[in-house]
C-alpha cells in the first residue's frame, strides 16, 4: 500500500477543483439571478 | 429540476464506477506499484480538457460564421470547463511525480504542453475581460480562440520533438509506452465518465452565460429608455 | 489580381513611415542589448555555458522585443483613426495584413542581424561559418512571429491594457517558434555545427499554418 496517500491526495485534489468550479458557477448564477430579479422589479415599479 | 438532479446522480455514479475500475480492475504496475493509478485520473482529465477546448474551437468558428450569441456563450463555457480539467492535470502531475521520482515538477512533454495550453486559455479568458463591447468581445475572443486551438498541435508537436532532443528520465505513463489492454479499457472508461462530468459542468456554465447576457441586454435597454 | 499591387503600395507606406524616424528599430535594438546584458548576470558567461544557453537567450530576447515592437502596428492606425481609410483604400483587407507583416518581418530581421555580431562576441559563439543558415532561421522565425504578432496586435489595439495584452496574447502562442528556433540555432552554434532540417521544416510549417489562418480570418479582425 505504498503511496496510497499520494493517490488519495490526487483524487481529493481533482474533486476539490471540480467542486470549486461548480461552486463558482452556482454562486455567479445566484448573483445574476438576484440582479435580474432586482431589475425586473424596478421595471415593474417604474411602469 | 428533477432532471438536473438525476443527471448529476448519473454522472457521480459513472465517476464512482471509473474510480472503482481504476483501483480494483486495472492490473498492478510492476515499476510504480499503486501510484500509477493516478494515470486514469491524470490522462483522462487531459483528454477531457482537450475535448472541451475542441468544443470551444467549434463554437468559435460558428460564432465567426453565424454571429449568434449562443456560440459565444458555448465558447466561453467550454474554455472555462476545459481550464478546470487542465488544472487537474497540472495538479495531479506533481502529486504523481513526487513520490516516484522525488521531484515536484517534471518538464515531461505532456505536462509542459499542458502548461502552455493552460496559459493560452487563461489568456483567452483575460482577453474577454479587457474588451468591453459585447459583440467585439465575442468576435475577438472567437478569433483568438481559433488561433489558440490551431496552435495546440504545434505546441504539443514542437515540445515532443524538443523532448526527443533532450530525453527526460521521467515517463509519466504516455499511452504509447506499452500499456496493458485492460489498462486501456479502464482509461477509456475513465475518459467517458469525465466527458459526462464535462457535459454537466458545461450545461451549468452555459446557462449562467445565457442569463448574464439577458441581464446585459436588459441593462442596456434600460439605459436607452 | 489587385492583392499584390495593393500590398506593395501599403508596404511602401509602412517602410517609409518607419525609415523616416527609425524610432521603432532603434528602441528595439537598444532593448535587446539591455536584455542580452542582463542575461549575462544570470549564468557564468564562460565559453561552454554560453554555448549551451546562448541560443535560448537569443530567441527569448527576440520574442520579448517583438512583443513590444509590434504594439504600434495597429495602435498607430487607432490613434490617427486611419484604419477605416485603409480599409476603404483596398479591395482585399488581406493586403493590409500582408503589407504590415512584411514590414514587421523586415524590421525584426534587420534588428536581429544587426545584433548578431554583438551577441557572437559577447557570448563567444562562432557565427561566420553558419551565417547563411542563421539568416534562414532568423527569416523563418521572424516571419512566424510577425504573422501572429500582426494579427494579435489588431486585437490588442482595441482592448484595454493593450501594452500588457499583446505580450500575453503572443508569447504562449509563439512557444513552438521559440522551441524550434532554439533547437536549430543550438545545432548551428555547436562545436560541430549541423543543420536541424526538422526544425527548419517545422518553422516553415508554422508560418504556412498561421498565414493561412490570417488569410481566412483576417478580414474579421478589421471589422468596424
Amino acid at each position: 500500500m505504498k503511496n496510497i496517500d499520494s493517490l488519495f491526495a490526487a483524487y481529493m485534489a481533482a474533486w476539490a477543483i471540480f467542486f470549486v468550479f461548480y461552486l463558482t458557477v452556482a454562486l455567479r448564477t445566484a448573483a445574476i439571478r438576484r440582479d435580474l430579479d432586482r431589475l425586473k422589479n424596478s421595471v415593474a415599479r417604474g411602469k | 429540476m428533477m432532471k438536473n438532479v438525476l443527471a448529476a446522480v448519473a454522472v457521480f455514479l459513472l465517476l464512482g464506477a471509473a474510480a472503482y475500475a481504476s483501483f480494483f480492475i486495472a492490473p498492478t504496475d510492476a515499476k510504480q506499484g499503486l501510484i500509477y493509478r493516478i494515470l486514469f485520473l491524470h490522462v483522462a482529465s487531459a483528454w477531457t480538457g482537450l475535448t472541451a477546448f475542441f468544443i470551444c474551437f467549434i463554437a468559435n468558428l460558428l460564432y465567426v460564421w453565424r454571429r449568434q450569441p449562443r456560440w459565444d456563450w458555448l465558447g466561453v463555457s467550454a474554455a472555462e470547463v476545459g481550464l478546470a480539467f487542465t488544472t487537474v492535470v497540472l495538479v495531479t502531475g506533481p502529486i504523481w511525480a513526487h513520490p516516484v521520482w522525488g521531484i515536484w515538477w517534471t518538464w515531461s512533454p505532456r505536462l509542459t504542453s499542458t502548461f502552455v495550453l493552460w496559459l493560452l486559455y487563461v489568456v483567452y479568458l483575460m482577453l474577454r475581460t479587457l474588451v468591453e463591447e459585447p459583440d467585439r468581445r465575442a468576435l475577438f475572443s472567437a478569433l483568438f480562440g481559433i488561433f489558440a486551438f490551431i496552435d495546440v498541435p504545434l505546441v504539443f508537436g514542437s515540445i515532443r520533438w524538443w523532448r526527443d532532443q533532450h530525453p527526460q528520465p521521467v515517463v509519466m505513463g504516455e499511452p504509447g509506452s506499452g500499456m496493458d489492454p485492460i489498462m486501456y479499457k479502464v482509461l477509456f472508461f475513465s475518459w467517458f465518465a469525465m466527458l459526462a462530468l464535462m457535459t454537466l459542468l458545461l450545461r451549468q456554465r452555459y446557462k449562467l452565460e445565457a442569463m448574464r447576457s439577458d441581464l446585459e441586454t436588459m441593462q442596456h435597454e434600460l439605459e436607452e429608455a | 489580381m489587385s492583392l499584390l499591387p495593393n500590398t506593395a503600395v501599403l508596404l511602401g507606406k509602412e517602410l517609409r513611415t518607419e525609415f523616416r524616424s527609425r524610432e521603432l528599430l532603434t528602441t528595439t535594438i537598444v532593448f535587446i542589448l539591455i536584455v542580452i546584458v542582463l542575461f549575462s548576470f544570470t549564468f557564468d558567461p564562460t565559453s561552454d555555458e554560453s554555448r549551451r544557453f546562448a541560443p535560448g537567450l537569443l530567441w527569448l530576447a527576440f520574442l520579448f522585443a517583438a512583443s513590444l515592437m509590434l504594439q504600434p502596428c495597429f495602435l498607430r492606425e487607432q490613434h490617427n483613426d486611419t484604419l477605416s481609410a485603409l480599409r476603404l483604400s483596398v479591395s482585399d483587407p488581406f493586403a493590409i495584413f500582408l503589407a504590415k507583416l512584411a514590414a514587421n518581418t523586415l524590421f525584426l530581421l534587420l534588428t536581429e542581424l544587426f545584433l548578431l555580431p554583438f551577441f557572437a562576441i559577447m557570448y563567444n559563439v562562432p557565427i561566420v561559418p553558419v551565417l547563411h543558415w542563421l539568416i534562414l532561421v532568423f527569416f523563418l522565425a521572424s516571419l512566424g512571429i510577425s504573422i501572429a504578432g500582426t494579427a494579435l496586435s489588431a486585437i490588442s489595439a482595441q482592448a484595454r491594457m493593450r501594452e500588457l495584452l499583446l505580450p500575453l496574447l503572443m508569447l504562449p502562442l509563439l512557444t513552438p517558434i521559440l522551441v524550434a528556433s532554439t533547437e536549430v540555432t543550438k545545432a548551428l552554434f555547436d562545436r560541430a555545427p549541423f543543420v536541424q532540417w526538422k526544425g527548419i521544416a517545422f518553422l516553415a510549417g508554422f508560418d504556412l499554418v498561421f498565414l493561412t489562418a490570417l488569410w481566412l480570418f483576417g478580414e474579421y479582425l478589421l471589422e468596424e
